[in-house]
């Protein structure tokens, strides 16, 4: 993508149209941009100063909005139980599906096509109809309220992800390299950890951050599966939200605080943030 | 064997889930009888679902959200992709700007709009006053507008989604196609219709197959939001299976709600993906 974005212009400059394609493209960046600076400003506010129904630009910026949301409630627990549930299922969701993804792109086996489809399909799964159950046999395994339900619970969706999207990149690494290889005596295994591991490194690493990513983001499994003390961020914001008398500087910055990972992530994995999202259909 | 693992964790994490739903969603039971025997009840839950007003209800609204945000997100994703495409300078900074409302957490995206539809002192209401209205519009306190207001915040997030597609898509298109057609005197229109939009068609596929996949289930906004109202105005079909199984404790008709979604599901994106391997997409 980073080739194609500077691609030159389609036709000289100066046509009245330049003007209405640049006026778009910033209307929609404000509109996008905007809600979350918003919220921004907001989180460096009194709560006197948001609730004025008169808005006004000048106000003196405070940090005790920060303050409160690392005090009051336990932020840097729920940042943590974040950060052990999105590892976690990472890591589960690469061990076990980076090999499946190299067998599906490279060797050959029977209706390795409809393998692939079957895993496509458990991506549309709604977590909804999964939630159910899964209580119901954690609560049996006496696993509800832990850390691994809720790993299991994420690695349904990133799962997929993975044996997708690395399957995307392992089907770029020419066939000639591993032939050569395995005439240099590599073995099936050998292969793969010689040669299309280390070539697929940078698609390896965007398929790491993009689990974090969406474990970090996942609301519906860690509302029901989680237990008082394994909390996630999006569970301890939700509970700021939807209430009649909301702290609106507390959860301000309790979002800005949950929005930082996130946006350091996607920002590094941009370039393979549509593949992604695509699973691997369209390479962006 | 490189695939058993994957495929062992997929059959144990959902297929087996899905099974064990699937056969619990024959008996009437309770969340509290987890450990208890249960009453078999055949397709009972199924019946009730064909009497049941307040499914109709969130089927109606989950079509109407799915139909109209989708088909928004699509335009304007064609449109603003367009736009990207024929700027010359700041192209970089602003896809990594558009992207950001797309992996912000959706509960936060929730709090965002949240302060934005305030009535007193939102975005909104203030912009109203300050065009002399005197009193704010409640977004998600009015029956009429909710559904919308939470169009609006899936369009927001999601429509970058829809832009990232086409720009990918579009930027893969030879410039000679549209030297050519520009030489034949095609105007803008002509040239969308004629070979943007049949080259894109796979991006297209794509983005109607993972948005309507992913509108159809929406969960997090309205439920942390709305619970669903003011009434069931803005109830939906993901929402309602959850209030059922985790509000009311009826487990086995929520079992049985989400035998239904699966199929809707699996029919749905059994025929995008069908064209999409036409396509040669998957």
């Amino acid at each position: 993508m980073a080739a194609t974005l500077t691609a030159k212009p389609r036709r000289p400059a100066g046509n009245p149209w330049a003007v209405a394609w640049y006026a778009m493209v910033v209307v929609f960046v404000l509109w996008a941009v905007l809600p979350i600076l918003i919220v921004a400003v907001n989180s460096f506010k009194t709560t006197l100063d948001i609730f004025s129904s008169t808005p006004h630009l000048l106000f003196k910026p405070t940090l005790v909005n920060y303050r409160n949301v690392f005090s009051e409630i336990d932020y840097t627990r729920l940042l943590a139980n974040s950060s052990i549930v999105a590892l976690g299922t990472m890591l589960l969701s690469l061990c076990v599906g980076v090999p499946a993804a190299y067998a599906l792109a490279k060797l050959a086996m029977r209706a390795r096509e409809w393998w692939a489809l079957g895993i496509l399909f458990t991506r549309m799964v709604p977590a909804v109809v999964l939630v159910v159950p899964m209580y119901v046999i954690f609560v049996k395994t006496h696993l509800i309220g832990g850390y691994w339900a809720m790993i299991f619970a994420d690695t349904t969706f990133n799962l997929p992800l993975v044996v997708w999207l690395m399957r995307s990149f392992f089907s770029e690494v020419p066939d000639e390299l591993e032939s050569a290889a395995q005439v240099d005596g590599c073995g099936r295994v050998g292969v793969f950890m010689r040669v299309a591991l280390p070539l697929t490194l940078p698609g390896l690493i965007a398929t790491a951050i993009l689990c974090l990513l969406f474990s970090w983001n996942e609301f519906l499994f860690a509302l029901t599966l989680s237990g008082p003390s394994t909390q996630t961020v999006p569970v301890g914001v939700a509970s700021f939200v939807g209430t009649v008398s909301v702290d609106w500087g507390g959860s301000s910055a309790a979002a800005v605080v949950a929005m930082v990972p996130i946006f350091v992530l996607g920002l590094c994995a941009q370039r393979f943030l549509v593949r992604g999202l695509t699973m691997g259909a369209v390479k962006g | 064997m490189f695939i058993t693992p994957a495929v062992v964790v997929l059959l144990g994490l959902i297929v087996g889930p899905l099974v064990y739903s699937a056969v619990l969603s024959l008996y009437r039971w309770q969340l509290t009888q987890i450990n208890t025997a249960k009453s078999y009840a055949g397709l009972a839950n199924y019946r009730a679902m064909l009497h049941d007003g307040l499914l109709g209800t969130a089927v109606r609204n989950s079509v109407i959200f799915v139909v109209v945000a989708v088909s928004v997100e699509l335009v304007l994703g064609i449109l603003i992709a367009t736009a990207l495409t024929e700027i010359t300078r700041g192209r970089h900074l602003a896809t990594s700007l558009i992207l950001l409302p797309m992996i912000v957490t959706p509960v936060v995206a929730a709090l965002i709009w949240q302060y934005i539809y305030n009535p007193q002192f939102g975005t909104i209401s203030q912009a109203l006053t300050l065009f002399g209205h005197q009193n704010g519009v409640d977004v998600l306190g009015s029956s009429q507008l909710v559904l919308p207001g939470f169009m609006v915040i899936d369009i927001w997030q999601w429509t970058p989604f829809a832009i990232l597609v086409f720009l990918a898509g579009m930027l893969s298109v030879p410039e000679e196609l549209y030297e050519a057609a520009r030489v034949d005197g095609a105007g803008k229109f002509r040239i969308l219709r004629s070979i943007t939009i049949p080259v894109l068609m796979p991006q297209i596929l794509v983005v109607l197959l993972f948005r309507t996949m992913d509108t159809y289930r929406i969960f997090d906004t309205i439920y942390v939001l709305t619970k669903g109202g003011p009434g069931a105005a803005s109830e939906t079909v993901g929402l309602y299976a959850y209030q059922e199984g985790f509000t009311y404790f009826n487990t086995g008709y929520s079992m049985a709600l989400g035998v239904f979604i699966l199929v809707t599901v699996f029919i749905i994106s059994s025929a995008y993906i069908r064209l999409l391997r036409r396509r040669q997409v998957f």
